[in-house]
């Protein structure tokens, strides 16, 4: 069962919620941060307008399945929240229902300024909602059992029916409750068809357990009489079904239309069969197609009997009418923009706008700039992947937005792709570094807390300049006087320790006369670097040093035996911050290298920071930054940009930013 | 050929419909342009109150609270900024209203003022300072801390206290931006409320006074040791990004009066067993009207 349903705005203002069961609000907080703010999950996918809450990718927390679904025009989000051992076939649906019928309803109320108060009395209407898809699920899966025999004939055909016009005469000519479900149709990820083996089952048991209302029972049973061969064993039909489904993928589209034809003046079992067979193809579209059948029933048959359930007919009406509406109206504006004369207009029209301003921003009109702003990305050295995620995020974004007085196409896109990155960029808590060094070597007396080492490892590619690194950093810890131990674990290349020595014995000239001191540990060549790192930590532990520095050997990012020594590394040094040095240079594998390291810890240990080295040698191509920082999600803690122990900074991002954008 | 001198002729000669085309585009040209160039901004600005502060602080608790009076609304993290129209409660009077006669039927209009809420989450705080650079008729600004998570070593106190500094630093430096409106604000008062007063770990006002500022001081000392940042060439002058008073070794918020930026500390909270406890800053707010 449902857990709570939420309507919210992106200003952080729960508009009107439905709560079965308590939930921590730390949920719907994660899915916030996670998906929206920092866009783990898709760029832009927050913004995205008009997207059904199928085609969102659900969030997963504590036992917990988020689906939701935004408009981004008014700023609001629609969260269900669900038990993830449940199976809700209908909860798809039911978000999207529900966000036609708020959007309508309350819209003008929304759109005032300076509020956040909304008027709403929506218990009834989704009540209702979930009254009547709820039905529609037990319905459906009582008929999956019964008429999926008919498989074996007649194939489902639904999967196919995503990417084409209208295929359902026979269903078109039922009346008005055709348009609820038909949009929702196409809507529908295509990778359902993997999941025909278990529709509905666990729904299945939940629902059954309520015993479907009064009037339906007799229904069924005159469809049983109709077609008695049908409603046969079950567990027989269920294997069959699957196998059904997977033998005619190919030629299911043909079929259906026949088939709706045939349907349409002949004679009841076929007409049911074929929202049965929808039932198969995958469980949101089943609950979908019954479901408008079954609405134009339930409708009438409340009119007759006038039971307990019907009571609420008048708003059964209204809702449909709403949602009716709603889909004509998508619909005319897919059918939008006929004959010569007004496409010309519109033409003209546009071409005004884009200088004067004001005009709503499609896909068509975005196109082109957008693959001028991909070039651009790619010139300035960011890895295509990212450059064109970044892309889609700011179109997802753009989409439907108007812009503002005297604004371009150009313009619109350029700020958004500026505060795009600048998002990307920007940490989402401070990374003040000695802060950090000093809550750990001088815990606070009032804490728990023993003094130990802060452990700072770094790991990355071969040549990209982890010792380099290494030293300026300890160039910078020595500066504040901090007492540092480098420890070389990287016992196979030959001459790896030796360097280490020579930086470590520069650095301890240099910073002599500032108090700074710095020694190293090592244990030569051919050891296992996880000990080694082991013991060097509980060497500095002993020594009261307050820095442990380690130097790893460089590793290929796809080689699988080297990556996964690191899992055993991280474990056995623990070290407050692993950071991964890559430099600016490379190009397209930034991200594959940002990624496989990052998942190169185990479970539940990350890269902590990335350090752009080499920064000084690209110019203005430093898209490596981002392409490192958009793969992971990790941010870039230093930026090398010279030969010198001095060339080391911390990353501002509207410097970057600037970078990035600038045009030369 | 004839017909466009003739025309022309028609358009200069002083006839009277010419007359009233002339005269009617000479009127609307004025007006349809106005329109158009400053429909954006609206005719009065309120006065307005900034709510900053770190990520669960309860700024949007507060924000609604503030507008329904009774309870706050159920909220979430905020994704982007609002602005809502308050006003005082009963009981307060505005302090420009404050030698006004108790007569005076405009006291019976309740004072209104905007608070804008920003949200608190790490990469959206640009909102906030974009605001703080930029000011429409600002009259104070609010630092929502949650005072339960202020102890000692607690991760909280140090977020909340970068926060704050980043945030004060912006307004030490506010007769240097470029903006117009960011060094017209002569004076400007900062309150800190403290909130979730109800929580059993909560601390004392002034204790989170004292925490803040000495996590304050620890701030800008690693942030003046720290490495610079990134596209700073060796060659411009070294800025000031010291805040407070230069060479003293505590930052005490009193520093800040020299910059014209008025701080206290007043305890409340927002939702709570006995109902909100807002009359302080209530109080602060009508002193700022």
């Amino acid at each position: 069962m449902l857990d709570t349903f939420e309507i919210l705005t992106t200003s952080g203002v729960v508009l009107w919620s439905k709560t079965y069961s308590s939930i921590s609000p730390a949920i719907i907080n994660s899915l916030i941060t996670n998906v929206f703010i920092e866009e783990k999950t898709l760029p832009g996918v927050g913004i995205a307008d008009d997207v059904s809450a199928a085609n969102n990718p659900p969030y997963k927390y504590d036992q917990h399945t988020v689906k939701w679904t935004t408009v981004k025009e008014l700023g609001i989000i629609f969260v269900a929240v669900y038990r993830s051992l449940l199976h809700l076939s209908w909860i798809d649906k039911l978000v999207d229902n529900i966000k036609t019928l708020f959007v309508d309803l309350y819209g003008d109320q929304l759109k005032k300024p300076h509020t956040t108060v909304v008027e709403c009395h929506f218990d009834d209407y989704f009540d209702q909602q979930v009254r009547k898809l709820e039905k529609t699920a037990l319905n459906q899966d009582t008929r999956t059992a019964e008429s999926s025999a008919f498989l074996e004939e007649a194939p489902p055909s639904i999967s196919e029916s995503i990417d084409e016009p209208p295929p359902l005469p026979g269903l078109l000519s039922r009346g008005q409750s055709k348009n609820n479900h038909r949009d929702l149709t196409y809507d529908s990820t295509p990778g359902m068809t993997p999941d025909t083996s278990r529709p509905s089952t666990p729904a299945g048991h939940l629902l059954t357990a309520k015993g479907g209302p009064g009037g339906k029972g007799s229904r069924r049973a005159r469809k049983a009489a109709n077609a008695p061969i049908y409603a046969s064993s079950g567990d027989e039909a269920y294997s069959k079904k699957g196998r059904a489904a997977r033998s005619a993928a190919p030629k299911k589209g043909r079929k259906w239309d026949t088939d709706g034809l045939a349907d349409e003046d002949s004679d009841t079992p076929l007409d049911y069969s074929a929202p049965a067979n929808g039932a198969t193809s995958g469980e949101e579209e089943g609950s979908n197609r019954p479901g408008a059948v079954e609405a134009v029933d339930q409708a009438t048959w409340g009119s007759k009997t006038g039971k307990g359930q019907f009571v609420l007919k008048d708003l059964d009406d209204q809702v449909h009418s709403i949602l009716a509406s709603a889909d004509v109206k998508k619909e005319n504006s897919a059918a939008a923009s006929t004959g010569l004369v007004g496409s010309s207009l519109s033409a003209i029209e546009g071409l005004f706008r884009n200088v004067v301003g004001g005009k709503t921003l499609t896909k068509a009109d975005l196109e082109k700039a957008m693959k001028g702003m991909e070039d651009h990305l790619l010139n300035k050295n960011v890895a295509r992947e990212a450059a064109v995620r970044l892309c889609e995020g700011v179109e997802r974004e753009l989409i439907g937005v108007k812009t503002a007085s005297f604004e371009s196409v150009q313009a619109k896109i350029q700020t958004a792709m500026e505060s795009s990155l600048r998002k990307i960029l920007t940490p989402t808590s401070s990374l003040d570094l000695l802060r950090e060094i000093d809550a750990v070597t001088s815990p606070s007396t009032l804490s728990l807390q023993k003094r130990r080492p802060y452990v700072i490892s770094i790991v990355g590619v071969n040549g990209v300049g982890k010792s380099t690194n290494l030293s300026k950093i300890c160039f910078f810890l020595l500066q504040n006087k901090y007492k540092v131990l480098v420890v070389a674990c990287d016992t196979f290349r030959s001459g790896a320790v030796e360097q280490l020595a020579v930086h470590v014995r520069n650095l301890t000239e240099l910073t002599a006369r500032e108090g700074g001191l710095v020694s190293l540990y090592q244990k030569g060549y051919g050891k296992d670097a996880a000990n080694v790192a082991k013991d060097a930590v509980s060497y500095a532990a002993s020594e009261v040093y307050d820095v442990v520095l380690i130097d790893t050997a460089g590793r290929r990012h796809n080689d699988q035996r080297l990556m996964s020594s690191l899992e055993k590394f991280a474990k056995f040094a623990s070290p407050d911050k692993i950071l991964m040095v890559g430099e600016a240079l490379v190009g397209t594998d930034s991200v594959a290298q940002a990624r496989n390291f990052n998942e190169a810890f185990g479970s539940g240990r990350g890269l902590d920071g990335f350090i752009i080295s080499k920064c000084d040698t690209v110019g203005d191509m430093v898209g490596t930054l981002v392409s490192m920082v958009h793969a992971t999600n990790v941010p870039v803690l230093f930026v090398g940009v010279g030969q010198h122990y001095s060339d080391l900074r911390n990353l501002s991002v509207k410097w970057a930013v600037g970078k990035l954008l600038s045009s030369n | 050929m004839s017909t466009l001198t003739e025309w022309l002729q028609a358009l200069m000669s002083p006839s009277p419909t010419a007359l009233a085309i002339a005269l009617l585009l000479a009127l609307t040209i004025p007006i349809f342009l106005h329109s158009f160039v400053f429909r954006a901004s609206g005719l009065t600005t309120l006065p307005s109150i900034l709510l900053i502060g770190p990520s669960g602080s309860g700024k949007t608790s507060l924000l609604t609270l503030f507008e329904r009076r009774t309870q706050p609304a159920q909220t979430h993290t905020s994704q982007s900024p609002i602005s809502v129209e308050c006003d005082l409660p009963v009981g307060t009077t505005a302090n420009s209203d404050k030698y006004r006669s108790v007569n005076d039927p405009t006291n019976l209009v309740h004072k209104r003022f905007l608070l804008i809420d920003t949200p608190g989450h790490g990469k959206l705080r640009h909102h906030a300072l974009d605001t703080l650079t930029n000011p429409q008729n600002l009259r104070g600004i609010i630092f929502l801390v949650d005072s339960a998570t202020l102890s000692a070593s607690d991760e909280g106190l140090r977020q909340t206290a970068d926060y704050l500094h980043d945030v004060l630093l912006t307004l030490q430096k506010r007769t240097e931006s470029s903006s117009k409106a960011a060094k017209n604000l002569k004076e400007i008062p900062l309150l800190i409320a403290a909130n979730k007063m109800d929580l059993f770990t909560a601390l004392p006002a002034a204790l989170v006074k004292s925490s803040l500022e000495a996590e304050i001081s620890k701030v800008r000392v690693s942030r003046s040791k720290g490495l610079l940042d990134s596209g700073i060439g060796m060659e411009d002058e070294e800025k000031d990004e010291w805040l407070g008073e230069v060479g003293s070794k505590e930052f005490k918020f009193t520093q800040m009066e020299e910059f014209d930026v008025l701080i206290e500390v007043v305890g409340g909270n927002v939702s709570g067993g006995e109902g909100p406890v807002t009359e302080k800053w209530w109080k602060w707010i009508s002193e700022r009207l």
